[in-house]
């Protein structure tokens, strides 16, 4: 059965994650609780969106009386990093029946993307690389519960000098440090992490999105650069 | 209206992701464009980690006792030597408790 070894590929793959995933899930929790979400409205918010950065945004928004557009808008920015996701995989996935791609793309997001494309990209002849999608997706969806019900129960009782937050960080520079391998994705790195400080800085509402068009367009213009300093 | 607010932003959220799956787009797209795609990880996720380090805030650098930058550094380093994303979390993690409260 090689398509639930790969499905359980993903799973263990995507199991160490979850360090920085449950956290985070409890973060959003104890603050859907506190912008005065009912109990029923922070726990299904996460299977409704499942977008963990856009659903904080959500509850920092509702909590200040922003309007309903505004809401959606910020929310459409924050997660319109998706869309690039499934370009990425089109390629991969584009032969699939439609209720697999529906599926695929409802679990489509940033740890499971991050994992599965290093699959996708090894190992692109593989037959069953959807299977590891979808292991990466149900490990990160169920954890997202689990840990988003976690914190709706804990309230605001933690500890402040846990400083939660830092996990992000911390998670996205151990999924980013191996695809850093060429001249090219140095310069992507360094032009879309300051662009994004100067942006943001801005108050500009699209700053995520903005900042990662500059790194690509970086990384295509130096990637010619990349055949004679290769560090990989 | 909250309710709204959720089930909107979950269709959108959802629409985002399967637009790209659902066959409308080009089924074979030009090799310019898939060769952008490497980048697509690195450009949209590096912006979310400066952002959570407090690098630049208010129009005002700050570097010096910044403990979300090193621990954030002691993690890259980690994760060259090591390529584990359970270390180099738990390390940069615990740089910072430690850091912080030295």
């Amino acid at each position: 059965m090689q398509n639930w070894k790969i499905f359980k590929q993903g799973v263990i793959e995507e199991l160490p994650l979850q360090i920085g995933v449950f956290p985070f899930g409890v973060i959003y929790g104890i603050m859907a609780i506190e912008s005065g979400l009912t109990p029923i409205q922070a726990f299904l918010m996460s299977s409704i969106i499942f977008g963990g950065a856009s659903q904080i945004a959500f509850v920092q928004l509702v909590s200040n009386g922003i309007p309903t557009g505004a809401i959606l808008t910020t929310v459409s920015a924050i997660n319109s990093r998706h869309f690039l996701y499934g370009i990425s995989m089109l390629d991969y996935l584009k032969n699939l029946p439609l209720r697999w791609r529906f599926i695929l793309s409802y679990l489509l997001t940033d740890e499971a993307y991050a994992i599965s494309i290093r699959k996708f990209i090894n190992e692109p002849k593989e037959l069953f690389l959807h299977f590891h999608l979808l292991g990466t997706g149900l490990t990160l969806f169920i954890s997202w519960q689990i840990s988003t019900l976690t914190g709706v129960l804990l309230g605001g009782n933690l500890p402040e000098f846990l400083e939660l937050q830092l996990i992000i960080p911390l998670t996205f520079i151990a999924i980013l440090i191996p695809m850093i391998n060429s001249l090219s994705t140095v310069c992507v790195v360094i032009t879309s992490g300051f662009s994004a400080l100067y942006l943001k800085n801005l108050q500009l509402d699209y700053w995520i999105i903005i900042s990662g068009i500059i790194g690509i367009i970086v990384g295509v213009i130096t990637s010619k650069l990349d055949k004679k300093d290769d560090l990989g | 209206m909250i309710w709204v607010n959720i089930i909107l932003c979950g269709i959108i959220t959802f629409l985002i992701r399967f637009i790209p799956l659902s066959g409308i787009m080009p089924r074979e797209l030009p090799l310019k464009i898939k060769n952008t795609f490497k980048y697509i990880p690195l450009a949209v996720l590096t912006p979310i980690i400066f952002n959570g380090l407090s690098i630049f805030e208010n129009n005002q650098y700050f570097i010096f006792e910044n403990f979300k930058l090193y621990s954030a550094l002691i993690a890259v380093f980690v994760a060259l030597i090591t390529n584990n994303i359970f270390a180099t979390i738990s390390l940069g993690m615990l740089s910072f408790l430690i850091m912080n409260n030295v």
